[in-house]
This record gives structure tokens, sequence and C-alpha cells, in this order.
């Protein structure tokens, strides 16, 4: 699973740490200047119309009295308010959204291929990606639409000559939407469920021939086999005396097997949905020389994301965990991992052979090291493994994992290396974990929902807010504009930033500001040569920076919806860590109240029966 | 402001203008007005002259100009003011979705009421308006006169003290428009103030204490129906059972003493009276036809 940005523990990603602002800071911040800004324009405006003397008592009878009309928000009105809201949504055929999910649903198995290697992967990504894209464009055409649609048939004038504060009409809408919204996302999860365990529902036949297998005595312990291919795949079986056991793992799911008479039944798919819980540690490089490093080499991808480690040489990616103890081994088997490597290949080698690698322990502390233990790597797969308490280390003296490799603060480095030459393992920091007990799937679930049910609440709020100034069309012209925006914020900043794109922790782009990139189209001229150095060019740079600086302010106030996302961690079958729901949450928070009170002001500045 | 005075606007004028700024239209303008507690209050003149904009000012709908529009001791564009106002708009402005129940406790809510409140002022505002066997029907299958019925009714949802009407009787029938101008003078013996605007002189003379008349924008004339109505330097005589000598003589007294005949007569009534009062009696005798004078028997 791809985990770009650390997730920072609630309350230093909500106050800052180690320098960077936090959260809350920011939100001020933004929220004061946005405030000054306001108030500068709405006082020149303000003045052109009234008058210097009289625009100023305007600016200020505005603000006085919204302090007062915001603390009178009556809960009854905002209710009575969020009712109608649902009552329109109904009126305009909200549930047709439901019926093309439904049909969505009913062909999507024409297009999904149902031999790819981890079907629960692509199912649910393809089912919590329809959902949230359905979802956001009906809280989009409800939120821009409806207040324009009240002052085109006037019926606005019958509610705002009753004793209702704007922000209540506002936040009416934003409450009454968001409920329709939850409605609509909850039967769609149930439609989804019943469509992704349906679809990947299945069942295989032991192969008749099991083997025996023998213990030490001679007696026979168990049986192994095979199942029949079904569903493009099959699965390695293994069996107790009784002849009871499971097809093992294959295809990201493994199969209950019970005999009955003198015939295995094998049961339900069981695991594709899981909800891991990882621990990650921190993540350091080798070279080639053994000397330390921060990254690995690049292996010629653009996405940076992993970097790369080369095989048969003392390269190693080097993890560090802390807080590990017995406890983490609750059944004695072993301290479990997780480990996902990406495999380059320099030469082709067998296509779908593994690629041998190796786990190494280490004491932090007395540098003490375990012996090698081989493990066999595929490109892209998730590798569940336990290392055993009992270990060697490099003399080959018997060494115990905890007593030994473990320092007694808890810290433990785990390092892997590739053992093939010419061969690389590329890995990224959340590519290594301990494995903590599984979460609760259902309450996984549940958590990836809330982040769509986020994006939902922010598009609405958006949209709400925008409706209360421009009519339907052009807010939902400028809420899809967020929307696009806030999924490619990364780009939108990288290009506003320009050359000061690290401290704003983006990306370099090339190509410069938007009016220089356009130059190069025309002029079909490369994104990383410098424009030749002439009166033109430096105009061009001119008006870029002063669009640079508008794009960054505008920056500030987009939904990272990118980052909101937590589909892949239900598809990868990881449980969602409560920080990023907290933080998720108390975002969206951020986006209503701010989103209200600018709502508010342009409600209450407009003439309700221009 | 003394507290007798319901409304007060002060050189109230307002200019509407484009989008770049530019005057379109003044249509109000510096108009002075006091509405005091209790009164009935007409707002008369033809279309264009600033009545609904007076409306819309005084109800914070508009943003004066210049001037300003005070009620109740506040400023029109303060919020709070709505607490005591009822507003019943040209058009009845409502979500046509609702029916009346829903739509009646849906304005109720928005005046904080509490649940049994609500549902006892619901119930009895249906009934005073006549629409109790189309209580559950949506709003977008009434008729027009059932429309400003119920819209009337949302006005008058918080019981307020001050009552607005932009033509009330717009769109009634001679019934509709007798039952409203009723409700407006029962109001008025309630003690609430009701400023109206209309165009129809006969609806605003039949009800109004005191009246405003605009054209262009301007205040033309202020005062009391009755005394605006008064023509002084005309007697009026009214008599019953008087003889053609009787007249005749009455008529050379008013030559003796130099005065000018004008009209004697028998009075008419108002087309309204004579509808309501046929009306009335189809009521009262169901099936009674109006003799109809056949062509033969003009012809004979």
């Amino acid at each position: 699973m791809v985990l770009e940005r650390e997730i920072l523990p609630y309350f230093d990603w909500l106050l800052g740490h180690e320098g960077a602002w936090g959260a809350l800071p920011r939100f001020f911040i933004i929220a004061a200047v946005l405030g000054l800004l306001a108030l500068v324009v709405g006082y020149v405006i303000s003045a052109a119309r009234y008058g210097l003397l009289r625009g100023g008592d305007v600016v200020y009878r505005t603000v006085a009295n919204s302090f007062r009309e915001l603390s009178e928000t009556s809960p009854r009105r905002v209710w009575a308010l969020a009712r109608l809201a649902i009552k329109e949504s109904r009126r305009r055929r909200v549930e047709v959204a439901l019926i093309v999910f439904v049909i969505i649903l009913a062909f999507a198995n024409w297009f999904l291929s149902s031999d790819n290697q981890d079907p629960a992967k692509l199912y649910i990504s393809f089912v919590l990606t329809a959902t949230t894209y359905l979802v956001l464009g009906i809280a989009l055409l409800l939120s821009a639409f409806s207040l324009p649609g009240d002052f085109k048939t006037k019926t606005i004038y019958t509610v705002v000559t009753k004793p209702v504060r704007a922000v209540e009409i506002i936040l009416g809408r934003i409450i009454g939407f968001s409920i329709v919204g939850t409605v609509l996302l909850v039967i769609m999860a149930v439609c989804s469920y019943v469509f992704v365990t349906r679809s990947l529902d299945h069942t295989h036949e032991v192969e008749k021939g099991l083997t025996h297998a023998y213990d030490s005595s001679g007696n026979i312990k168990g049986h192994t086999g095979r199942t029949l291919l079904n569903s493009h795949h099959r699965h390695d079986v293994e069996l107790n005396v009784d002849k009871n056991g499971i097809a093992r793992s294959n295809y990201g799911h493994s199969h209950e097997i019970e005999t009955r008479g003198d015939r295995q039944v094998v049961g339900q798919a069981e695991g594709f949905m899981q909800a891991r819980r990882p621990q990650w540690g921190k993540l350091t490089f080798l070279d080639r020389q053994g000397l330390a490093k921060e990254r690995g080499i690049n292996v010629g991808s653009e996405w940076t994301y992993r970097s790369y480690i080369e095989g048969n040489t003392q390269a190693a990616a080097i993890w560090t965990f802390d807080n590990i103890d017995r406890s983490l081994d609750t059944d004695g088997k072993g301290l479990p991992i997780g480990l996902i490597v990406r495999v380059f290949r320099t030469h082709k080698g067998v296509i779908g052979q593994q690629i041998s690698g190796g786990i190494q322990l280490r004491n932090p502390e007395t540098n003490l090291r375990s012996d090698l233990i081989p493990f066999g790597a595929l490109d892209n797969k998730i590798e569940e493994m336990r290392i055993k308490p009992n270990q060697t280390d490099t003399e080959g003296v018997e060494r115990n994992l905890y007593d030994d490799f473990v320092t007694p603060s808890g810290q433990l480095e785990i390092r892997i290396q590739c053992l093939e030459r010419g061969q690389y393992f590329g890995f990224a920091q959340p590519d290594c974990y301990l494995r903590l007990p599984n979460a609760s799937p259902l309450l996984n679930i549940i958590k990836v929902y809330s982040s769509i049910w986020v994006q939902m609440v922010i598009v609405t709020s958006i949209g709400v807010a925008a409706s209360a100034l421009l009519s339907g069309p052009v807010a939902m012209l400028l809420t899809v504009s967020f929307i696009l925006l806030g999924f490619f914020r990364e780009f939108f900043v990288g290009i506003a930033a320009g050359s000061d794109y690290a401290a704003f922790g983006v990306p370099k782009v090339y190509g410069g500001g938007p009016v220089e990139s356009l130059v190069r189209i025309v002029t079909q001229k490369n994104v990383i040569s410098p424009l030749d150095p002439s009166f033109g060019a430096s105009l061009v740079q001119g008006i870029d920076s002063v669009l640079q600086l508008f794009m960054l302010s505008v920056a500030q106030l987009l939904p990272d919806f990118s980052a909101f996302s937590t589909v892949n961690f239900a598809a990868y079958g990881f449980a969602v860590p409560a920080e990023r729901v907290g933080q998720d949450l108390t975002v969206c928070l951020g986006y209503v109240v701010g989103m209200a009170v600018i709502g508010y002001f342009l409600l209450r500045t407009r003439e309700v029966a221009k | 402001m003394s507290e007798d005075i319901v409304v007060q606007t002060r050189a109230l004028s307002k200019v509407y203008r484009d989008f770049w700024g530019r005057q379109k239209v003044r249509a109000l303008k510096a108009l002075d007005l006091e509405i005091h507690r209790g009164e009935v209050f007409g707002l008369l003149g033809p279309n264009g002259s600033g009545k609904t904009t007076t409306i819309k000012l005084i109800l914070g709908l508009l943003f004066p100009t210049e001037g300003e529009a005070v009620v109740f001791g506040k400023r029109a564009t303060d919020v709070s003011k709505n607490e005591r106002i009822g507003y019943l708009p040209e058009e009845s402005y409502l979500y046509r979705f609702l029916n009346a129940e829903e739509t009646l406790d849906f304005y109720a809510r928005l005046f904080d009421m509490s649940s049994d409140t609500r549902q006892e002022r619901i119930d009895a505002l249906i009934k005073q308006v006549g629409l109790d066997t189309a209580r559950k029907r949506q709003l977008q299958e009434y008729s027009k006169g059932m429309t400003r019925r119920i819209g009337l009714a949302q006005a008058l949802i918080n019981d307020p003290d001050l009552i607005l009407l932009d033509e009330p009787t717009s769109g009634l029938d001679p019934i509709g428009t007798r039952e409203m101008k009723d409700m407006i003078l029962r109001l008025k013996g309630e003690g609430k103030t009701i400023v109206m605007c209309s165009h129809l002189l006969a609806d605003v003379q039949d009800v109004c204490d005191r009246i405003a008349i605009l054209h262009q924008g301007e205040l033309k004339e202020l005062g009391r129906v009755d005394t605006l109505l008064t023509v002084a330097d005309v007697t009026q005589i009214r008599a019953r059972g008087l003889s053609g000598d009787c007249q005749n003589e009455i008529r050379d007294v008013i030559g003796r003493h130099q005065g000018e005949l004008l009209e004697i007569g028998n009075p008419t009534t108002t087309l309204e009276e004579l509808f309501l009062s046929i009306v009335r009696d189809s009521e009262a005798r169901p099936g009674r036809r109006a003799k109809v004078e056949s062509a033969d028997a003009s012809a004979d």
C-alpha cells in the first residue's frame, strides 16, 4: 500500500511539531487573512456606493451584527431548514443516483478482470471509487442549485422575512444535504458489500491424490495437496491427520476444509476483507558500499516514492522499530511482520519466479546481528511472515529475538537485502511493518466510508457557500474547480511554488508558471530548457510570479481530496488509523465552519429582492 | 422614536443600478413616513410607483441607497425585528412540494416555536383561512385563491404585531376579496398594525385608515382616507320617500341661495355589493334563476 505522507499523531498534526505549523494555527492564520481581505474589499465597495463615511459605518455594522447574529443561531431553525433541504432533495429525485449506482454494479463484472492476482483489491477499489464520484456529484448538484433556486422562485422572500439568520440558511442546507448524502452513502455501502461478497464468493474441490506428510517417527502427521482450478486460481492444501485443514492463502484469501465421509468440502473464501494494523518503523538505507544513505537509488522511475537497493551488494533497506516486546507475539509463533517488495529486474529471468532476499535482525545498541533469514519476493505482493523467537547470530550462537536483538528500550533493526545480482528491491517506509492484531473489518470499512463522507460534506459546504452569491451554474463551476484543483492540489501547489517547491513539501513541476507553460505549448518548447533571455521572457515570468502568488493563496483554501481518500487502505486490507479519521473529521469541521461564515457574509450583504 | 410609531422611514430612497453601478431607475425618492400602532395603512399608486420597493425596504429585502427605515425601533436590516412581523408577498412564494400543514410547520419552526404552540397555531390558521379539507394536499395542486390563503396563514403564523400585505387581494375572486378585507379589519380589531399596498382603490378605501399615494417614487399625498375623500365645497343630502314636488322645491331652494345643483336622483350601490348580495341570495335559495328577457318577448 502506498502511503506518501506520514500520518502524524493527532495533536502533533493539530498544534504543530518540530517547528512545523499545525492545522489549527494555519486555520486561524488563513481565517485572519481572509477576514482582513474581506474587510478591505467590503469597505472599498461600500465606500464606492455610499461614500467614505457611510461606507465605513455600513462595514462596521455588518461586522458588529455578524457576531450577534452568529451567537443567536438557533438549532431548531437550522433543523427546520435542514428538513426542508431533505424534502427538496427528494423532490429533485435524488434517488436516481442509487439507480445509476445499481446499474453500474450490474454491469461491472463485464469489465472487472476476474483473473486478477488480488481480486478483492480490484473490486473494493472499484466500488469505493464509483461511490465516491457518484456521491460527490450528487453533493455538487444539490448544493450548487438549491439557494439559487430559492432566489429564482422568490421563496427566499418568505424565509428571510422570518427571524432567520443567514448562517442558519447556510448551515441548514449543509446539514440537510449532508444527511441526504449520508443516507445514499449507507445504501451504496450495503449494495457494494453485497456486490463484492457475491462477486468474490467461490469454492473449490480438492484434487484427488493427497500426499501424506510424516513426522520424525514415521507416523502420518497430515496430508498435503492442492485444489482444482476455479476462478482462475488454485490453493495448496494442508490437512491434519483427520483430513481437516485449510486451503492456503492465494489470490488474497484462504478456505477452511472439512472432511465429510470420504469427501473434502472446501468452505467459503475467507480473508478478502482484512484490516491489518501495521506498526511502522523508520527507514534508512545502505548503499552498495555499505554506507548509510537517506534513500536508495533511482532506477529511472519518475515516481520517487520508492527507492531501490541493488542485489548481491552491501546495499540494504533498514527499518528501526520501537516498542517491541513479547506481547506482539500473541501465539508464540514469532514476531509477525509484513513486507511489500517492488522488484525491478535488469534481466528477465523467469517471470513469476520469486527473487531471493534476506532478512537480518540487528540490535542497534550492541550491534549483534542475526544470521540471514531467506525469503522469496514477488513484485508488489504483501508477504506476511513470522520472525521466530529462536535465532542464531552471525557466529552461529543460538540467540533469543527479544532478549538479544531487541534493546531494553524496545528497539529492533530489520535489514533487508536483495541477494540476486542485477536485480533490485524497491522500498518506501510503509513497506515493512510489524503486524498488530487485526482490527475489525466492519469498523475499518466504516472508517473508509467516513473519508468519502468527509469529501461529500466539504463539497456540499463549498457548493452552498458559493451559491449564496452566485447563480446555480456558476456556483457549480466554482465548486467543480475546487474539486478538480483539490484532487490535483500537489501539482497545483508545485506550479504555484515554482523554484520554492521544497519549502511547500511538493515535487518540482517543470515548465514554469501558467503563462510560461502556455508559451511553451504554443512554441512547442520542452519543459526543461529555460526560456531564452528576452524582454518577452521576463514579461511572461513577471506575470507568472503575480499569478503564482494568487495561486498559492488559493491553494491554502483548497481541500486536498487526493489525501482524503482511504480507498487504498480498504483495497489493500489495511486498517485506517484512528489519527487519520480524526484529522479528516477535523478538516471537515474546519471547512463547514469556514464555509458557513463565508456563506453568511455573502448572503447577508446581498440584496435578496434585487 | 415614539412607542406608538411602528414603522418610520426617513428620507428613504432607492436607486436600482446595473452590474457596473450605473443608475437604472430611481424607484423611491426621499420618502418620509410614520405608521402608527393599530392602524391600517395603505400605500397607493400605479404600477412602478415604488409601493413594493417601500415594502421591501421596510422588510430589509432591499438596502436603501439613502435614508433609512426603522421598524419597532430597529433598523430594517436587523433580522430580530422579524419576530413581530408577518409578510404576505404579491405572489405566494411558497415551497410547492410541501402541503399546507408542512408549510405552516416549516415557517412556525423558523420562529423557534415549541411543538405544542406550533400545532395549535397551525390548526387554528388552517381553519381560519378555510383550508381544512386541503391541509394534506401539496401546494402545487392549489388554486390561486387557495395559495393566497395559505400565504396569508404563513404571514400570521407568529401572531405578528405588524403585517405587511403586498397586493393582498390580487388574484382573488370577489368573495375572496371580501374575506381578505374582513380579515384585515378583524386583525385591526385585534390591535395589529397593517401596511398594505395596492392599486385597487376600492380595496384601499374599504379598509385603510390612512393612505400614502406614491407616483414615480415620490410621495404625493398622505392622510386619513375619510379626510382626503371629503369634498369640502360639496354638500350631500340623502333622504328617503321624497315626492317629485318635494324634489322640485329643493331645487328651487338651492337656486334661491345661488347654489349649483350637481345631481339629484336615485343612488347606485357598488358592483361589489351587488355581486355579493346575489351570491348570498343564491346560497340562501339554491336553484333560483335570474329572469332573462327573451328575444321574442322584446320583439313583442
